[in-house]
């Protein structure tokens, strides 16, 4: 899933960063800089939900756009989410041109 | 219990059944616990091997179409470049166009060419007549000159009557008239004169415009032809340089088809999956039923599955679980 969205986004003609999980997209952001974080919520050693706790944190991306694409549609999962700092909910499957067009609507 | 090298006694039970035979008190219940939850994950296999064919089949179509579109493509535009002359549909090839328009252009170009000659004829014409005009003009010139002898005769030929008295009156009266007549001569010569140098002029004008066209449509036919010529050039090179692009992408495209069969082969992986699914399936069926046959009545009504045992997030298998529906689809998204 995660080379599908890859492929997606560099289609779309963005620069991507992977990271396998939660602790190793937390690793990777200490040091590059980017616009966006689409990240999962069901992930090894790190579930989406702490990883947005712990993004928020990092100064470059308190206000920075995180989307989370998850198979989860439960309201309950998706309140969790916008009160840990995610700035959208996409459930899966996604449509690439749906998620082309959300990035370009939250990106500045 | 079985002796050991060494003098050691194993616990290790011999068989299933002193395994069993051996449970210590209320690991029976506990195991009962998780008889509806071998059930449920025997049906989230069944739903899985399912989900995956279906998504391969549909992968599969669209790879399958995707060649097929391919190949159509590079087959309609060799179809069009290939042809010659006049297609069955009835349009023309690229190759019948270029010849086509190659041939306009020569026409256009002839046409040129005989205008030009036709302005070349009506040069050498009003040439011929502006001669012709400059002979009548001297012819003019030679008649005013006789007049003019004419006239001196007429006013001799008066002295001389009135010499001659009452003899020379028939004759005075004769010279008169002559004296008029050239003199009305002499004026009509002058018109005549007048009208042939104002024709003359015309006909100079004439000539001069009709000199300057030919020339620079001369001029223009040369260049046009040098013209007409590099863009015929650039029309055939431009036409090969499609059709080696062509080639190409019916390279590409038999490739393409190639590489999408591989891919096609390769998602009959689904095909392997779904059978070692449906083997552990089968094991969980048996295994179900010989604990249900031993345990099924002990625990009834405690389930394992209240302990956090498994953490599904999608509807399909919520709804296996009994734990209820998603409230949002696949696809939905929302922006906070």
């Amino acid at each position: 899933m995660r080379q599908m969205v890859s492929f997606t986004l560099r289609q779309g003609g963005y620069e991507v960063f992977e990271a396998e999980h939660g602790q190793a997209a937390l690793n990777k952001l200490q040091t590059v800089t980017v616009d966006l974080v689409i990240t999962d919520l069901n992930m090894p050693v790190m579930d989406g939900i702490a990883l947005i706790q712990n993004v928020r944190k990092l100064p470059a991306m308190k206000n920075k756009p995180i989307l989370m694409l998850t198979t989860e549609g439960l309201a309950a999962k998706k309140e969790q989410g916008k009160a840990a700092g995610a700035t959208g909910w996409i459930v899966k499957p996604f449509d690439p041109d749906k998620l082309l067009l959300t990035i370009a609507k939250v990106l500045p | 219990m079985q002796n050991q090298p060494g003098g050691a006694r194993s616990n290790a039970p011999s068989s299933v059944a002193e395994a069993v035979a051996n449970l210590e008190p209320g690991v029976e219940e506990e195991l009962a616990r998780y008889l509806p939850q071998l059930d449920r994950m025997s049906e989230q296999l069944k739903q899985t091997s399912a989900q995956i064919e279906t998504s391969v089949v549909g992968v599969c179509d669209s790879f399958q179409g995707i060649a097929q579109r391919a190949r159509q493509t590079v087959a309609r535009t060799t179809g069009f470049l290939g042809q010659q002359g006049d297609g069955p549909s009835g349009k023309r090839s690229f190759d019948g166009l270029i010849e086509s328009c190659g041939q306009t252009l020569v026409k256009i170009l002839t046409a040129t060419e005989e205008a030009d000659e036709i302005s070349r004829r009506a040069i050498d014409r009003i040439q011929q007549m502006d001669k012709a005009s400059e002979l009548v003009s001297r012819a003019l010139l030679s008649f005013a000159e006789i007049a003019r002898g004419n006239r001196i005769l007429a006013l001799n030929a008066r002295i001389e009557a009135a010499r001659a008295g009452d003899a020379g009156v028939g004759f005075g009266v004769v010279a008169v008239e002559v004296l008029s007549q050239t003199e009305r001569s002499q004026k009509l010569t002058a018109q005549v004169s007048d009208l042939i140098a104002n024709l003359r002029q015309l006909a100079g004008s004439t000539l001069d415009d009709l000199k300057r066209m030919n020339e620079q449509g001369h001029k223009r036919t040369e260049q046009s032809r040098v013209e007409v010529d590099e863009s015929l050039r650039d029309l055939q090179a431009a036409h090969g340089e499609m059709k080696e692009m062509l080639t190409g992408m019916t390279e590409d495209g038999a490739l393409l088809a190639t590489d999408i069969g591989a891919a096609v082969r390769g998602l009959q992986f689904q095909d392997r999956i779904s059978q070692r699914i449906a083997h552990v399936v089968e094991d969980l069926g048996t295994i179900h039923a010989r604990l249900t046959t031993r345990f099924g009545g002990l625990a009834a009504g405690q389930s394992a599955s209240d302990e956090g045992f498994s953490a599904y997030t999608m509807q399909e298998e919520r709804e296996v679980a009994g734990m209820g529906v998603a409230e949002a689809a696949g696809g939905e998204v929302e922006l906070f």
